[in-house]
């Protein structure tokens, strides 16, 4: 048979790849894998695509996700684009804030780096739960806002958030460190159980404190006059 | 001298860099002579070393003079060639593709200043990336030695990172934040075409920090930034039919009439600038402002549109002899040509005349006049808020009567008697035509039969287009008034409604009405084009 | 310039031609030198021995500049080409055109052929071909394609031969050449207004046709043609009072033309040129487009393209017939010539760029609205060549594009077809997926 293709038998291959050929497809690599891990959590954790922010939930989701994640090699950058490609829908179908926010928290704790710094200014959304479970020795810091139950159970962390958070924040944080640099919603350390909480704003209400510090500007709210939850400032 | 010196050694690479990057259809490369700012720039100042007005590029001699002390003159003029070319072969290869990598930076920089700029690292990342991955290039070798700012510092390194080749930036020396920066952008699958909307994005989140300390500083020092020394990309890299080509496609892509306005109001004074308007129709023209409402609706139409009417061909009845075939036995003595028989009967030398049917001309009727009646009341989409299939609709029927040399009436109405209506008498100035037509007046919706009369009135050469929701309160007095006139009538309603139907019921006895129910608005255009068509062409409607 | 020297000839012949005999301006470049297409094509129709149809406005010099062309390069003196031409007209007859019975043998009852001189010389003109029946139109074409003449029993045979055919812009005025006969005619090309300068000077000159005139030779030609002898011997004969022309044209014009032998070995020169690797897979390439469809396997004129398919942006989805398999042989005939006088040792894109407009601009049926939307353009080539020259640009910037992984794509065809067990390159072009259909056509 003839070959139609003769003239093209000494041709040597493309030109070498460049070292960024070699990056973009490992990122792409790790993403897929994330990906997958996220899309295999709300598999099985919101089969009807709905899903409660309830103490046994956050407790099987993270463990879920920490079984996804726990053989992926990524970065902070890794973790970051993950966040974006959230709000696009040809990437990832369904963006659940919860369940987001409990998987972005275990990428964020088991990752390799001791700080992490995500740049989701940029960011339409809000993300829930940030900073759940982040361990001592991690420092995380957020540049952007924040959404409900930003950094619950904190274990020791340093949670940085550049704007502003909204309710729950700190809830049942058991050590460490939360600096919110601009305003923070309702309950906030609600059941809070260790730990610090700075706020450089304004706080729209502290919740039932069990122990801890809370701190708005250069004053400690907490423990101190506030006695009531839910106090308007 | 130099400067003839650099034209010699431009002619002498050029056969060579054209080759090289498979010959492009870009003209040979001029140089320019050292300017007076150049001058006063001095030694410490880097000039701009490349111009591309169109397709031609300009070397500014004064730059590969400031780089020689650096590098070869041919190296430094080569680098310059291929950056310039690559613009043109790669990224951002057309206008289309300038506006939406633009208008995607935009969104994450929210100024027009810092999302030009951001839009210009981005294509010339990809430009010089795509060069020093396919070709041979002095490229790295350029910016190993250019002057360099914040943000040509962390470009430079993010050359280094993707290229692999060192361009003299030490990283230990590099501020901990751009680092950051460099690391987030090295990601960024900067080749791959179908993904630069969503990389440029990506690009702008993770340089807009640096561009805005950038501009702080420069703010701070009330001195002019430095300018990109290989050269700014903006609209006068286009000529005039590219432009109009990419607003084209643009509106055809997006189809967000927001998007295109936003991208377009940006852009006015540099449209206008390149000689850009809105005059004309086709767009030419200085001095008028872009009014981008009207030029949406002016270049989504263009992407509809049918072919010019032809001065139809008709048989004349009469046969003529029109070729010889051979005679045989049998055919008839009077159609044998007696001269080419060279006065035989005889098979084989014998032929007869094939006669056929007279083809002539027809006669070259012009294209009737066009009114178009829309109706803008409250129930229809306001155009200069999203985009109007009504609209758009009778913006193709405007194209299709203009190209033909006819002149077109508008009857906009919502409330007519009660003032909610603007008439256009028919003309042939398309953009005033467009902008009738985006008129949007809200509220009820009532014709005017008082207005409408004389434009249709003892004229029987006028076609007549009502694209409405049929929601009118006087529709008894529009049924009669199609009654009594007997010109060709287009009527398109959107969605089923009991007026629909009573009007249908009206006029389905009148062979000069055709009545369509348009169930989805995007089949708007194709129905009055199809309709267009049938009119200019009714052989084509008695073929299919 | 090549050893022997033609090129440098063929250049003079042009320099001769434009500066004396046909007044144009250049209206196309090719590696840094420009040309007026329709000498430099009409050039390569004869050296080539190719088939042009040349369009324009009546009294533009259509006829008058395939007259010069071929007198220089065929050194026939311009009386024996006008004696030669074929006018287009509805009554035109084969007799006219190809040859007629002997009369007197006739009435003696034996048969024999008078040929004429448009079937005998090897330069074959027709005068406005469009108006010619669709059945005279075919028999000058076949008879071109084979180079055979055959009238009653007889036959002759020509060993060398072009065409040229002229036409006036198709209006509904006229016959039209219907599709498959224009698709064997090369290439199509415009004999353009000069302006008004050049033409005011072509205004004081008149005869400046009698340079290539010697009533002596035509004379002498006209007898060797009327004559009873054998063709082939007649060819010696010609050949004979041809290089005494050629001769002539030296001494008065001081232009050097072709003898047989000459042109048969720029022939030669010119068939022994290939493409190189770009050139190769830009054709294929431009092919590709002109004749895919991912719907119903190749472009066919009855069948229309799907809606939102996803080969839109294509040449494919805007035209409306599929490549004939004449276009590439054109291209690569056009080319070689082309690569040959500009003294390139490889045929590469350029060359191919700088042919394929007027290879394609007569083949192409473009679809209406592709028409419409761009009839009115700026643009300063007739439509259908302007169309061409857009649609071979557009192509080439796609394949700068990826011209890399193209030739991979084919480079690793070339190896499955070798027998080596490797996967097809996808890629997003309709070439990819013709490589992969003739790879799936050899495994099974």
């Amino acid at each position: 048979m003839i070959n139609p293709f003769e003239e093209f038998k000494s041709f040597s291959p493309s030109p070498p790849d460049l070292p960024m050929d070699q990056i973009v497809q490992s990122a792409e690599a790790v993403m897929d894998r994330i990906r997958w891990g996220y899309e295999k959590l709300l598999e099985e954790e919101a089969k009807e695509l709905v899903w409660m922010v309830q103490y046994n939930t956050i407790i099987k989701a993270y463990e879920l996700a920490e079984r996804y994640i726990m053989e992926i090699d990524y970065t902070a950058e890794d973790i970051e684009e993950f966040c974006f490609a959230l709000e696009n829908t040809r990437k990832i179908p369904y963006l659940i804030p919860g369940p987001a926010g409990i998987y972005i928290s275990a990428l964020c704790n088991y990752s390799k780096e001791e700080e992490i710094v995500l740049k989701l200014s940029e960011l339409k959304t809000e993300i829930n739960l940030i900073g759940f479970r982040l361990p001592k020795g991690k420092r995380l810091i957020i540049e952007g806002d924040t959404g409900d139950f930003t950094g619950i159970g904190l274990e020791g962390g340093e949670l940085v958030v550049e704007g502003s958070a909204k309710n729950w924040t700190g809830a049942g944080m058991k050590g460490g460190k939360i600096l919110i640099k601009k305003n923070i919603g309702l309950h906030t350390g609600e059941w809070m159980m260790g730990g610090e909480i700075y706020v450089g704003g304004r706080v729209r209400g502290l919740g039932n404190i069990v122990v801890g510090m809370v701190y708005v500007r250069v004053y400690q709210v907490f423990p101190g006059k506030v006695k009531y939850p839910n106090l308007y400032y | 001298m130099e400067k003839q010196n650099y034209q010699s050694l431009i002619e002498e690479i050029w056969p060579k860099l054209k080759r090289k990057h498979l010959y492009p259809e870009i003209p040979m490369p001029l140089i320019k002579g050292a300017s007076e700012t150049d001058q006063e720039a001095g030694e410490e100042n880097q000039t701009v070393g490349l111009e591309m007005k169109q397709k031609q590029m300009t070397i500014n001699s004064a730059f590969v003079s400031q780089m020689k002390k650096k590098m070869s003159e041919k190296s430094v003029i080569e680098a310059l060639l291929d950056h310039g070319i690559t613009h043109y072969t790669f990224c951002p290869w057309d206008f289309q593709t300038y506006l939406m990598l633009y208008s995607e930076a935009k969104k994450i920089m929210g100024d027009k200043e810092l999302a030009k700029q951001v839009s210009n690292y981005f294509i010339d990342v990809i430009a010089n990336t795509h060069c020093v991955k396919h070709r041979h290039t002095e490229i790295p070798e350029l910016h190993r030695h250019l002057k360099k700012g914040m943000v040509e510092e962390v470009i430079t390194s993010l050359y280094q990172k993707i290229w692999g080749i060192d361009l003299g930036i030490s990283p230990s020396k590099m501020n901990k934040d751009h680092i950051g920066i460099v690391r987030r952008l090295e990601r960024i699958p900067y080749l791959d075409r179908s993904r630069w909307g969503e990389s440029v994005q990506r690009f702008a989140r993770s340089i807009k920090p640096l561009l805005i300390e950038e501009e702080k500083q420069r703010r701070g020092e009330e001195g002019k930034g430095d300018r990109n020394p290989q050269g700014e990309h903006d609209l006068s890299h286009y000529s005039i039919e590219e432009i109009d080509q990419g607003l084209r496609d643009y509106a055809q892509k997006t189809k967000t009439l927001s998007e295109f306005k936003d991208v377009v109001e940006d852009l006015s004074d540099e449209l206008r600038g390149a000689g850009y308007g809105m005059e004309g129709g086709m767009g030419r023209g200085h001095g008028n402002p872009i009014d981008a409402e009207v030029l949406f609706y002016m270049k989504l139409a263009e992407n509809y549109s049918i072919p010019i009417k032809k001065i139809p061909l008709e048989k004349i009845g009469s046969l003529h002899p029109h070729s010889h075939s051979p005679w045989e036995v049998g055919s008839p003595f009077q159609d044998v040509d007696i001269w080419t028989s060279f006065g035989k009967i005889m098979p084989g030398i014998t032929q007869i005349w094939k006669k056929k049917e007279g083809k002539g001309r027809g006669k070259a009727e012009g294209t009737p006049d066009c009114l178009i009646a829309i109706d803008s009341s409250g129930s229809m989409i306001n155009p200069r808020k999203s985009l109007s299939y009504a609209v758009l609709g009778a913006a193709c029927a405007t194209n299709a009567y203009l190209r033909n040399d006819s002149k077109v009436a508008v009857y906009n109405f919502s409330d007519a008697p009660m003032g909610g209506k603007e008439i256009l008498d028919y003309t042939d100035r398309r953009e005033e035509i467009y902008r009738v037509l985006c008129r949007y007046f809200g509220g009820g919706t009532a014709l005017d039969l008082e207005d409408l009369m004389p434009l249709i009135q003892g004229k029987k050469n006028v076609d007549f287009f009502i694209i409405t929701d049929m929601k009118i309160t006087n529709l008894e007095a529009l049924i009669g008034f199609f009654g009594q006139i007997q010109n060709r009538v287009t009527a398109v309603h959107i969605g089923d409604n009991p007026y629909a139907a009573r009007f249908e019921k009206a006029v389905e006895k009148k062979r000069n009405i055709s009545l369509y129910s348009v169930k989805r608005k995007e089949d708007i255009p194709y129905i009055v084009l199809g309709k267009i068509r049938d009119y200019f062409d009714p052989a084509h409607l008695k073929k299919s | 310039m090549g050893k022997n020297g033609y090129q440098k000839q063929v250049m003079e012949i042009y320099q001769f031609i434009s500066e004396h005999l046909y007044f144009n301006r250049p209206d196309m470049e090719v590696k840094g030198e420009r040309f007026n297409s329709a000498i430099l094509l009409s050039l390569l129709t004869s050296l080539k021995r190719g088939k042009e149809l040349i369009i324009g406005e009546p009294g533009l010099g259509k006829t008058t500049s395939a007259e010069f062309v071929s007198s220089l390069i065929y050194q026939l003196p311009l009386g024996v080409i006008w004696g030669s031409e074929v006018s287009g007209h509805p009554e035109q007859t084969e007799e006219k055109i190809i040859g007629r019975p002997d009369l007197g043998k006739l009435n003696r009852g034996e048969e024999d052929v008078v040929w004429t001189n448009f079937a005998q010389i090897p330069v074959k003109i027709v005068d406005e071909i469009n108006r010619l029946p669709e059945t005279k139109q075919s028999m000058i074409l076949d008879g071109v394609d084979r180079g055979n003449w055959e009238y009653l029993n007889e036959m002759i045979i020509n060993e060398e031969y072009c065409l040229f055919a002229t036409a006036n812009y198709q209006d509904g005025g006229t016959n039209t050449i219907i599709a498959p006969l224009v698709d064997r005619f090369d290439v199509m090309v415009e004999s353009r207004y000069p302006g008004p300068n050049l033409s005011f000077l072509i205004a004081k000159d008149r005869r400046k046709d009698h340079l290539l005139r010697h009533p002596q030779y035509e004379k002498d030609l006209y007898h060797i043609l009327k004559s009873k002898i054998p063709y082939e011997k007649k060819i010696a004969k010609i050949e004979e009072v041809s290089n005494a022309y050629g001769e002539y044209l030296q001494e008065t014009l001081g232009l050097k033309s072709f003898r047989k032998q000459d042109r048969d070995r720029i022939c030669t020169e010119m068939e022994s040129l290939e493409l190189d690797l770009d050139a190769s897979a830009f054709t294929r390439m431009l092919l590709a487009e002109l004749s895919f469809c991912d719907r119903y396997g190749q472009k066919r004129v009855i069948e229309n393209c799907e809606e939102g398919c996803h080969y839109t942006g294509y040449l494919c989805h805007q035209i409306k017939n599929c490549a004939s398999n004449r276009l590439p042989l054109s291209i690569k005939q056009y080319a070689q010539g082309l690569t040959w006088l500009l003294d390139d040792s490889e045929i590469d894109m350029e060359h191919i760029k700088s042919i394929a407009p007027y290879t394609l601009a007569h083949r192409i049926q473009w679809k209406e609205e592709v028409l419409s939307q761009k009839e009115r353009l700026q643009r300063d080539d007739p439509f259908p060549i302007f169309l061409a020259k857009e649609a071979v640009i557009a192509v080439s910037k796609r394949y700068r594009e990826q011209s890399d992984h193209l030739k991979d794509a084919l480079a690793v065809g070339s190896r499955i077809f070798q027998g080596d067990p490797l996967q097809p390159i996808e890629g997003d072009h309709p070439l990819y997926l013709e490589i992969k259909k003739d790879i799936e056509a050899r495994r099974r």
